[in-house]
């Protein structure tokens, strides 16, 4: 069962590779592998950035709701762990972006 | 990212459109600087009052995150906090290009930071004891390890911030470009005035609620995302600064 599933994956992830080399190649093959892996790194980047984000404002909730007095510095710390948190995932989206658009990287 | 994003309307030859777009932000800055200085009053009104009060917010930032001490620094952050919220506000408006979608202005921002705030910490303690902050409170076998390891720290420091200004700009705008695309003649739009049944029912109900989703909920999300991305810009400036400044500071059980 398992063993199918990778390979009807591999299958899948093979024919652009194949229609590519029926073509005659000249896009080179990990142009389409580079469109499949920017989508792949920017879901999994954003659901666990999400992840994190979330127990971050949990906690900066939860501690404001037990002091009101302190809410505009936890909330300045909090914005500032968010901001550092969400560039994690800004750097995959870069990495996407370079992958997609970029032409100058020698796929070959 | 020219396949779908339309370029801006406004553009000169041979010069790129952040550079463009940079030097209509600093005019614009400048000319809103000189109108509010021109005729200064004790009881400030119209443009004056309103710089002042911008300014009184920065001088209120600087105050409870780096103490009264920073307001020194007040002209390199409000400056790089006004610039940014400038160029990124500009980037909204249809026709126009944001220079800090460019990759090039942000880290020529966050270069400046970078040297500033070494020549910052620098100056304040002499270049060898700031240096030898660096390697932190560790025994001696460690200190070089620590050393290396907060230097690579700190080189990341300028990549960080400029990766995070660009890619939230950047994400922004190629969300808009793409639901603009599917909204636009190519897309809902043109289906809906295709003439065919179908195409004007789910068309014109597709087009409505794209254009409703993105007046009602994308600007204003794509406003906050300028507003917070200069903020935290300048706010991690600021604990840059404070952190050295205060480094070299022998008395951490102040107060």
């Amino acid at each position: 069962m398992r063993r199918s599933l990778i390979l009807g994956i591999l299958a899948v992830l093979t024919v652009p590779t194949a229609a590519m080399a029926a073509e005659g190649g000249t896009g080179g093959w990990i142009g389409p592998f580079a469109v499949i892996a920017a989508g792949i790194g920017m879901a999994i980047a954003a659901g666990l950035c999400g992840l994190g984000q979330g127990r971050a404002v949990a906690s900066a909730v939860d501690a404001m709701a037990r002091q009101p007095g302190a809410a505009a510095r936890i909330q300045t710390a909090m914005i500032i762990g968010l901001a550092l948190i969400e560039s994690l995932a800004i750097y995959t989206l870069v990495i996407a972006l370079i992958l997609l658009f970029v032409k100058g990287i020698n796929f070959s | 990212m020219e396949a779908i994003e339309h370029p801006p309307i406004f553009r000169l030859p041979g010069i790129p459109d952040h550079v463009t777009y940079t030097w209509l932000v600093m005019i614009i800055l400048a000319a809103v600087a000189f109108i509010a200085s021109r005729n200064l009053q004790l009881v400030p009104r119209g443009a004056q009052n309103f710089l002042e009060v911008v300014l009184e917010q920065f001088n209120q930032m600087i105050d409870d995150v780096m103490g009264h001490e920073g307001r020194r620094y007040l002209p390199l952050l409000a400056t790089l906090g006004l610039f940014i919220l400038t160029g990124n506000l500009m980037s909204l408006v249809p026709g126009l290009a944001g220079p800090t979608s460019n990759l090039n202005t942000t880290a020529a921002c966050a270069i400046i930071v970078f040297c500033a705030y070494h020549w910052i910490g620098a100056r304040k303690q002499g270049l060898l004891p700031y240096l030898k902050h660096f390697s932190g409170p560790v025994p001696l076998p460690l200190k070089p390890l620590m050393f290396v390891i907060e230097v690579i720290s700190h080189l990341a420091r300028p990549l960080s911030l400029t990766l995070r200004l660009f890619g939230n700009m950047v994400g922004g705008h190629i969300l808009l470009a793409v639901i603009f695309l599917l909204m636009g003649l190519d897309g809902l739009l043109g289906w809906a005035l295709s003439g065919s049944p179908a195409g004007i029912v789910i068309g014109g109900i597709g087009s409505a609620v794209t254009i409703v989703f993105t007046v009602g909920f994308l600007y204003p999300l794509k406003i906050l995302v300028a507003f917070l991305q200069a903020f935290i810009f300048v706010m991690l400036t600021m604990l840059y600064i404070s952190g050295a400044i205060e480094e070299g500071e022998h008395h951490p059980e102040h107060h």
